[in-house]
């Protein structure tokens, strides 16, 4: 998103009901690149479980399509009620949604239905904007209106929404016999955001849903899920791979990795040779492997030094497979997205040297074409991570 | 013996996946008696790939000579022999 005030900051997290097998509360987030806009739905299914997760990703995933396409709110909210199916039991069609329509500038519409209160917390403390009632229907009576609301973010403002799984959490123990309550939820937020202002959406989302999880005693009795969208000055990171074309060029390069201001990682051992020569230090290599990559090294200076091709091929499948920002184990590729996911402005600097070594007939074919590594990656962070991703070729 | 044998294992691509992935195993396969003579270290791509006349990968530096189509078996013999000229000198 060009000429941003700030960088968009989007996660959510969710803890399945105890013993279901899948979660019901469902997230859908999209990119309008065109517009510059992002839309964020969370939708808690009726009921819990697989029957749960389809209401939830159907009406989560209409609600997004419909409100990308510039739908008013009332047609989309007929239209999601006419198509989702009967509840047998209940004998009525129903999901809730929190929709949020963010414009680069920070100009945020939100709609919420049935969900609970988002909180909109700034520097300054919670704002509340004005509310607006919107019926579903011209035959809708007050249980079946919706909120909608406008405001402009400003920097460091975060919009907090969650599942009622979150503000019912511990419902009917000696401390909370109502649950965790919206008062609870705000009074934590902003206790927390006192303490630790800086915190990403990626880690407050994770702290909001565990501390409900604990209020449930560690079983959650519904759905738990929040979502953070996080109005923040960008972290950087420059990740280097490859041998420059022209020899001549290894200087700058090693030059624009050693003035670059934030997260630096190189991938690539000869471009770690490259850098180690230009900019006079030393490469430790470890010795030991993991997950089948080749170890990674250390250069004084650098956040990450990795191999080139073999990790950049395993990230990629990694990244493919990953549903969550939330990565378990170690290894340089790993680590690399770890990487990834610290930071919102990514630039890649790749050499478009071939690497003669690597027309061997003899090697495997996961030797894959550098930069059409990097273009898949890039590709993946962009859509499905929603990072702000630039390629320079040197 | 007072200095050790060096043993560099390279850990570029071009020779991890042509068997360099085995050789860090190389310190747990050293037999007793050599152990504490030995060194053993990984090292960024040496650049001998693109060098035609260095060989085939892995490649391995033992006190920076180049042992090309490395594994442990040729390792280990090529110590023996360093070890055994260290001692006629």
């Amino acid at each position: 998103m060009n000429q941003s005030p700030f960088f968009i900051e989007i996660d959510t997290f969710s803890r399945m009901k105890e013993g279901e097998p899948i979660c019901g509360d469902c997230f859908v987030t999209k990119k309008v690149k065109t517009e510059q806009r992002m839309v964020i739905v969370l939708s808690d299914g009726l009921g819990s479980g697989v029957k749960a997760n389809v209401l939830g990703s159907m009406t989560a995933s209409m609600a997004a399509n419909f409100i990308v396409q510039h739908e008013p709110v009332q047609r989309t909210a007929t239209a999601i009620m006419k198509t989702l199916p009967v509840d047998s039991e209940r004998q009525m069609s129903y999901a809730t949604f929190t929709i949020i329509d963010i414009r680069h500038d920070g100009e945020t519409h939100i709609v919420e239905y049935g969900n609970p209160r988002c909180e909109i917390i700034g520097i300054d403390g919670v704002r509340t904007p004005e509310r607006k009632k919107v019926y579903v229907d011209e035959f809708a009576d007050e249980s079946r209106v919706m909120f909608t609301f406008s405001f402009k973010a400003k920097k460091e403002d975060r919009i907090v929404f969650y599942s009622d799984g979150v503000t019912q959490a511990g419902m009917g123990s000696l401390n909370y016999p109502f649950g965790w309550e919206e008062g609870g939820v705000r009074t934590y937020l902003m206790n927390h955001l006192k303490d630790t202002p800086q915190i990403s959406a990626r880690d407050l989302v994770r702290k909001v849903v565990s501390h409900a999880v604990a209020k449930d005693y560690f079983a959650p009795k519904d759905d738990i899920s929040c979502g953070v969208v996080y109005f923040r000055k960008p972290r950087k990171m420059l990740i280097c791979t490859g041998p420059p074309y022209h020899n001549e060029d290894d200087a700058r390069m090693a030059d624009l990795l050693n003035r670059f201001d934030g997260k630096k990682v190189i991938c690539g051992g000869t471009t770690a040779r490259i850098v180690s020569r230009e900019l006079n230090r030393d490469v430790k290599v470890g010795m030991v492997s993991e997950g089948g990559l080749p170890p990674s090294s250390k250069i004084e200076g650098f956040d990450l030094v990795t191999e080139g091709i073999l990790t950049l091929g395993r990230v990629t499948k990694l990244l493919d497979e990953l549903n969550s920002t939330t990565i378990n184990g170690d290894g340089p590729a790993v680590e690399m997205i770890r990487q990834f996911f610290e930071s919102d402005e990514i630039k890649f600097l790749v050499g478009t040297k071939i690497n003669e070594a690597h027309q061997d007939p003899n090697l495997p074919v996961e030797l894959e074409i550098r930069r059409n590594v990097v273009k898949k990656i890039v590709r993946l962070l962009e859509e499905k991570f929603f990072k702000e991703v630039t390629i320079q070729y040197i | 013996m007072s200095k050790k044998v060096q043993v560099k294992i390279c850990f570029g691509t071009h020779c991890y996946v042509m068997g360099g992935s085995h050789l860090e195993m190389l310190e747990e396969s050293l037999p007793a008696e050599l152990k504490d003579y030995v060194e053993v270290s990984g090292s960024p791509c040496f650049g001998h790939c693109e060098e035609k006349t260095a060989g085939t990968p892995p490649f391995v530096e033992v006190n920076g000579t180049i042992i090309e189509k490395a594994n442990i078996e040729l390792i280990i013999n090529y110590i023996r022999e360093v070890l055994a000229d260290g001692i006629r000198e």
